[in-house]
């Protein structure tokens, strides 16, 4: 047995991470391995050094005036504000101050916050008021924007102040489309359950590198979700798109996304009576959950589009544009053949009623539709990842479903030498022109071995490259890196959905198998182009974490979303036409050195804006672009179809689950409104489903 | 004119603030290249404690002050890009693979330093290693201030470590 280099047992035993078993079967490893030995003792080594050069670093510590405020915010906690300043004043005595400051922290916590600086001139200190870290450990993210306030008379920072004081009017008016919509996402980070550690062995061959004293002690679980006992979820930060004018922005380019988990995550929140955090709120999946009738392709392009334009409910002087797209259908009976690597997460936090035993009975319910010229196989990852089942062929459903039910969980889990087993199986069977996709199952607590997120994140994406696609299904809640599950799947140019019920496995894995398994599209990009002399501003209604840059639509290196066999996308903009006075828009100075750029003879024509569609065939590497205009006939909401009615009230429904500042005039019980009669006639069940959830989160928020 | 009744948590948070204030001023130095914010970013920390109380952090007080410091040092850090027109959420959202820019100081000394070659790392393989090398957090520790799994925070260690290793072998 060579000795394996990545082992990152060596690290673990060299900092004393191995609990008592493990040591002592590592430690046997090195009795008997002179390499282990030395790469261990190398590795000591490496670390003595570090920490005798880190240590060296003298550091500062905190002025007189922040020991002051601290010392002020012992004695008066309830002066501390959210945004978690605080202000000193360096005369008198410290009560007088702190009575003093509390009294005018009241008033300034809306407004401004004051620090003084050495020298006892006022400066102001920005600050988030509502989105920061203290909320991160209390469990609530009731904004996705920060706020800046500034009140002075000695800015800090003169070139800020213009775009402070429009944000504070309101809303946000931004000046860049990169920078408005940069759904930059800093993944929050959650403390999870914890156990105690038991009392460790010493190790046998070198005492554990003395390290510098900290305050230690038992763990104690911690939940960032907004319930009791559960360990949180972590979801990237939504950063909400704002209105941007379209002289400054004539362009608005994303990435399709058919993903659904945001909505099956919402619903399992309302369903247990807490409202979902605000992140783990996209919208684009809430409207994208449901299936819309729209006219299906006829010619040879995998999809079909159109545009509709109407009213928009919630701010009735602004309209809505919905860009429907619609994917082939596939005849089941001529489903391609399809080569299966299940990818189960049998770890131990898999075995509640919720996960391991419904995953079981929504594989059984997909390979129950599958035939002879389908192949299934079953890689496992947990302890060690195993091969459960070799690429068998679907008409053996006994064998197939017979290893299914041996499935026991236990062990913890190593996703990442399961992930490369899979591809592997995958690509020793692979089918040309056929449907070949890893299905990853898993709760998501990607424990990832001996791989890293991004190297397994790029290894979906090479396999993906060589046609060997992935769909990521979640089980159950709690310990769900929903944000890594949505990356992974779309580098392996696959879907995410959520599955919580097994109504849920059988809409994904039965109704929508042929969406679900076979893809008609791929990296498909939207762009529209908004006329100026039509329209003032626009505002693309979710999506936040699918922007792309102007320049990516035409770049067929930049990947974007797939759309599977009979899919719908459906993506709405909120237009601010011209003419209309809108408190959306902030004034804006004209500018100095530029002249505003004049609009071309097309803008003429009447036209609102022109929609541009770039897609890939599945197994294509160049794109092939589509375009259409499209002119608002000035329809008002009532005489929109049923489908957009319904795609409006939904949108609407997650724009108050975020306390979005778009949401104008909306509530849930304008959004129960206009849904149930849009729901009129829906067979599917779903429709109605969405009803139940919208009544859940308006008894949830009067609280 | 009533005082405000002492704060029962008063002397464990003096003593909390005196154990982690230089460690955690060294760390958010490090995330904003800034001595002056980074006092800033402790002060906020160190108020947040003030709302906190001892039982509730009892264990893991640790954790919890670098996750708050690390949360506040992002955001500034967020702000100050939007400003800057950073465009694409993507990065961000994955993995960093560049080497920190901002250790100027510390690439300067000379070639073999094992520290230097640990400023040659990828943003999150040196954070992780700082964590454990400096301020001696265990995996646990790391995997919730910054929100990896266990196993990944072993995986960037052990991959970090071996960079090191075998550069400063060479």
């Amino acid at each position: 047995m060579s000795t394996d280099p990545h082992d990152i047992r060596i690290t673990q035993y060299v900092f004393d991470e191995l609990n008592d078993a493990d040591k002592i079967a590592f430690e046997t490893e090195m009795e008997q391995d002179p390499q282990l030995r030395q790469m261990v003792e190398e590795t000591q080594a490496t670390v003595g050094s570090l920490q005798a050069e880190l240590q060296g670093d003298p550091v500062v510590g905190l002025t007189e005036q922040q020991r002051q405020a601290i010392e002020a915010g012992i004695n008066n906690p309830g002066s501390v504000t959210p945004g978690g300043e605080q202000v000193t004043t360096p005369s008198t005595g410290k009560a007088l101050a702190v009575m003093a400051l509390a009294a005018s922290l009241l008033l300034a916590v809306s407004v401004g916050i004051y620090r003084y600086s050495q020298t006892g001139a006022i400066q102001v200190a920005r600050f988030d008021s509502r989105a920061d870290s203290s909320q991160a450990i209390t469990g609530d993210h009731s904004t996705n924007q920060s706020r800046t306030d500034q009140v002075a008379s000695e800015p800090l920072d003169s070139r800020t102040i213009s775009e402070e004081s429009l944000e504070e009017s309101g809303l946000e008016l931004n000046f860049d489309g990169k920078e408005a919509a940069a759904g930059l996402s800093s993944p929050h980070p959650v403390p999870t359950t914890i156990s105690t550690k038991p009392a460790a062995r010493r190790n046998k061959f070198q005492s554990a590198i003395p390290l510098p004293p900290t305050v230690r002690g038992r763990d104690l679980g911690v939940d960032r979700g907004r319930g009791p006992g559960e360990g949180g979820d972590r979801f990237d930060r939504i950063y909400e798109n704002g209105f941007l004018a379209v002289t400054d922005n004539p362009l608005s380019t994303f990435s399709i996304d058919v993903d659904t988990a945001s909505y099956s995550k919402v619903r399992m929140f309302l369903q247990q009576n807490r409202l979902p955090r605000p992140d783990a709120v996209r919208i684009e999946e809430l409207v994208n959950y449901f299936t819309y009738r729209y006219e299906a392709p006829t010619d040879d392009h995998p999809f079909a589009s159109r545009v509709e334009i109407t009213q928009c409910p919630w701010t009735p002087n602004h309209r809505l544009a919905r860009i429907g797209i619609k994917g082939r259908e596939i005849d089941q009976a001529k489903r391609p053949s399809s080569n299966l690597v299940f990818l189960l997460d049998v770890s131990g936090s898999m075995e509640s009623r919720n996960k391991l035993p419904l995953l079981r009975r929504g594989m059984k319910m997909l390979v129950d539709q599958l035939g002879e010229n389908d192949r299934v196989a079953i890689v496992v990852y947990a302890g060690a990842a195993g091969l459960v089942l070799d690429s068998t062929t679907a008409d053996q459903k006994g064998v197939i479903l017979g290893a299914l039910d041996r499935l026991q969980a236990g062990g913890s889990t190593n996703g990442g030498a399961g992930i490369q087993l899979a591809y592997q199986v995958a690509l020793d069977h692979f089918i040309k022109g056929g449907v070949n996709r890893v299905i990853l199952c898993t709760d998501g607590d990607f424990n990832v071995g001996t791989t890293g997120t991004g190297s397994l994140v790029r290894m979906a994406e090479d396999n993906a490259k060589s046609g060997t696609f992935l769909t990521v299904l979640g089980f159950g809640m709690g310990n769900h890196n929903d944000s890594m599950m949505e990356q992974i799947s779309n580098k392996g140019n696959g879907n995410y959905a959520f599955i919580d019920t097994d109504n849920e496995a059988r809409k994904v894995l039965v109704e929508q198998i042929s969406s679900t398994l076979v893809t008609i599209a791929k990296d498909v990009k939207i762009q529209v182009e908004f006329n100026p002399k039509e329209v003032a501003a626009y505002r693309l209604i979710g999506y936040e974490n699918r922007i792309l840059a102007a320049e990516d639509f035409n770049d067929d290196t930049k990947d974007a979303g797939e759309i599977g066999a009979g899919h719908t996308v459906t993506a709405l903009y909120e237009i601010i036409p011209m003419g209309v006075s809108s408190k959306a828009l902030g004034k804006i100075d004209k500018l100095k050195y530029q002249k505003p750029t004049k609009p071309s003879g097309a803008a003429n024509n009447g036209e609102l804006l022109t929609v541009k569609i770039r897609y890939k065939q599945p197994d294509g590497d160049t794109s092939k672009l589509l375009e259409f205009p499209i002119k608002d006939t000035g329809k008002r909401f009532g005489q929109a179809d049923q489908d957009f009615r319904f795609a409006a009230a939904v949108a609407q429904f997650g724009m108050l689950l975020r306390g979005s500042e778009h949401k104008g005039d909306s509530n849930y019980a304008a959004v129960l409104e206009i849904a149930t009669e849009a729901a009129a006639g829906d067979k599917s069940g779903y429709r109605q489903e969405f009803l139940e959830l919208v009544k859940l989160a308006s008894q949830l928020s009067d609280r | 004119m009533n005082s405000p009744e002492p704060n029962p948590n008063a002397d464990w948070i003096r003593r909390v603030v005196e154990c982690h204030e230089q460690p955690l001023i060294r760390y958010a130095t490090r995330m904003l290249n800034d001595h002056e914010r980074a006092r800033d970013v402790v002060q906020d920390t160190f108020l947040q404690l003030c709302r906190q109380s001892q039982q509730e952090l009892e264990g893991r007080v640790t954790a919890w002050l670098y996750t708050v410091c690390r949360n506040r040092a992002f955001d500034i850090r967020k702000k100050e890009s939007r400003m800057s027109h950073v465009s694409d959420p993507q990065a961000a959202a994955i993995e960093s693979r560049e080497p920190n820019q901002g250790d100027q100081a510390e690439q300067r000394e000379t070639a073999n330093s094992a520290r230097q070659l640990l400023t040659q790392l990828p943003d999150q393989q040196q954070e992780v290693i700082r964590l454990k090398i400096t301020h001696g957090l265990s995996y646990r520790e790391i995997g919730e201030i910054t929100g990896l799994s266990i196993s990944n925070v072993g995986y960037l260690l052990h991959v970090g470590l071996k960079s090191i290793r075998e550069q400063f072998a060479s």
